[in-house]
């Protein structure tokens, strides 16, 4: 069999398969991965956040400023995860 | 049988206490729990593995598709660039596959329930994470804090609540382990304990209700493991690939 032919063929086949398994993937269970992903993302930026701002209030002793700061920053980061998940599912 | 239905999370000591300077480092019934699945999974991998027949037998079979399914989960998510990093996804799936699985059988001790071990296995795949996407990029890492196209005035806003956003990973990926195993563990406990006060007349609905939920609940340990290996999958192809 001639080389050309064969890497011809390879590159096909190869090019199947990547079709195959990216078609898989908006089917199978990884959006109910995505979904899971979602519920917990927003109440953990909002924990990191207060944490750090109570870490920094101690640090610094500026007692309630800091917190409530941080506080909403973490509502603001949940908020912007969840946005940012839910644009790479419909991707 | 206690009526208390978070008496099952109690973690109590098997045999001599064991101290470590201040740290009590006794072998508990979450240890043992540990140990058992660990066990398990290298016996069915040791016995999978052995024969290589063409016609596989079960065993081989269990081994051969959880390794293909692992395997295309890190292809599917993170690219041909996380194949070195299979290992790594595939022996933490199994082992949260089979703490989950083990808890459902009655009378045992599930690991996964307690948010200590969800957030060591959590905060071990951070670190190593943050160490590999170093490893790769150097300082440019840093750029994942700095998304393109945001004006001047806004970026240390924006850096904070994208540092917040890294540091929520940990947290997230273990208290959703955690929750799950538990609110599960609990509810399957309190309908449990509704049979046995609502006696021969009433019992008949909650344990309906049991069995229903004990199918459920095998579903969500499956389905926690997975989550929990594909978003380990995630953050690597983060940390691989660096575009946001």
């Amino acid at each position: 069999m001639p080389k050309d032919q064969f890497k011809n063929r390879l590159e096909i086949a190869k090019n199947k398969l990547t079709k195959r398994n990216l078609y898989n993937e908006t089917e199978n269970a990884s959006s109910i991965g995505a979904a899971f992903k979602l519920s917990t993302e927003l109440v953990s930026a909002v924990v990191v956040g207060t944490i750090i701002g109570f870490i920094l209030d101690k640090t610094f002793g500026t007692k309630p400023w800091l917190i409530l700061i941080f506080f909403f920053l973490g509502v603001v980061t949940g908020i912007m995860n969840v946005i940012r998940s839910a644009k790479n599912m419909q991707r | 049988m206690a009526a208390n239905p978070m008496t099952q999370f109690e973690v109590y000591r098997i045999g001599p206490e064991i101290k470590l300077g201040t740290f009590d480092i006794s072998f508990t019934n979450a240890s043992l729990f540990m140990v058992i699945s660990s066990m398990a999974i290298l016996i069915i991998f040791f016995f999978g593995s052995k024969k290589n027949s063409l016609l596989p037998n079960k065993v081989q079979l269990l081994a051969e598709l959880s390794y293909t399914f692992v395997s295309k989960m890190i292809n599917d998510t993170a690219g041909s660039k996380a194949k070195p990093y299979f290992s790594l996804i595939f022996s933490l799936f199994m082992f949260v596959l089979f703490c989950n699985m083990f808890g459902m059988i009655p009378y045992a001790f599930t690991v996964t329930s307690h948010i200590i071990v969800t957030f060591v296995l959590a905060a071990f795949i951070f670190i190593g994470v943050t160490i590999i996407g170093f490893i790769k990029h150097g300082v440019g890492y840093l750029k994942l804090f700095v998304p393109s196209g945001v004006p001047i005035i806004l970026l240390p806003l924006i850096i904070v609540i994208e540092i917040i956003s890294y540091l929520s990973r940990p947290i997230s990926l273990s208290v959703r382990l955690f929750a799950n195993m538990m609110a599960g563990h609990t509810m399957m406990k309190v309908f449990g304990g509704f049979v046995i006060s609502l006696g021969i007349v009433g019992g008949w609905l909650p344990l309906s209700f049991s069995v229903a939920l004990t199918g459920l609940e095998i579903l969500v340990a499956f389905l926690q493991a997975y989550v929990f290996a594909i978003l380990t999958c995630i953050y690597l192809n983060d940390a691989l690939n660096l575009h946001h």
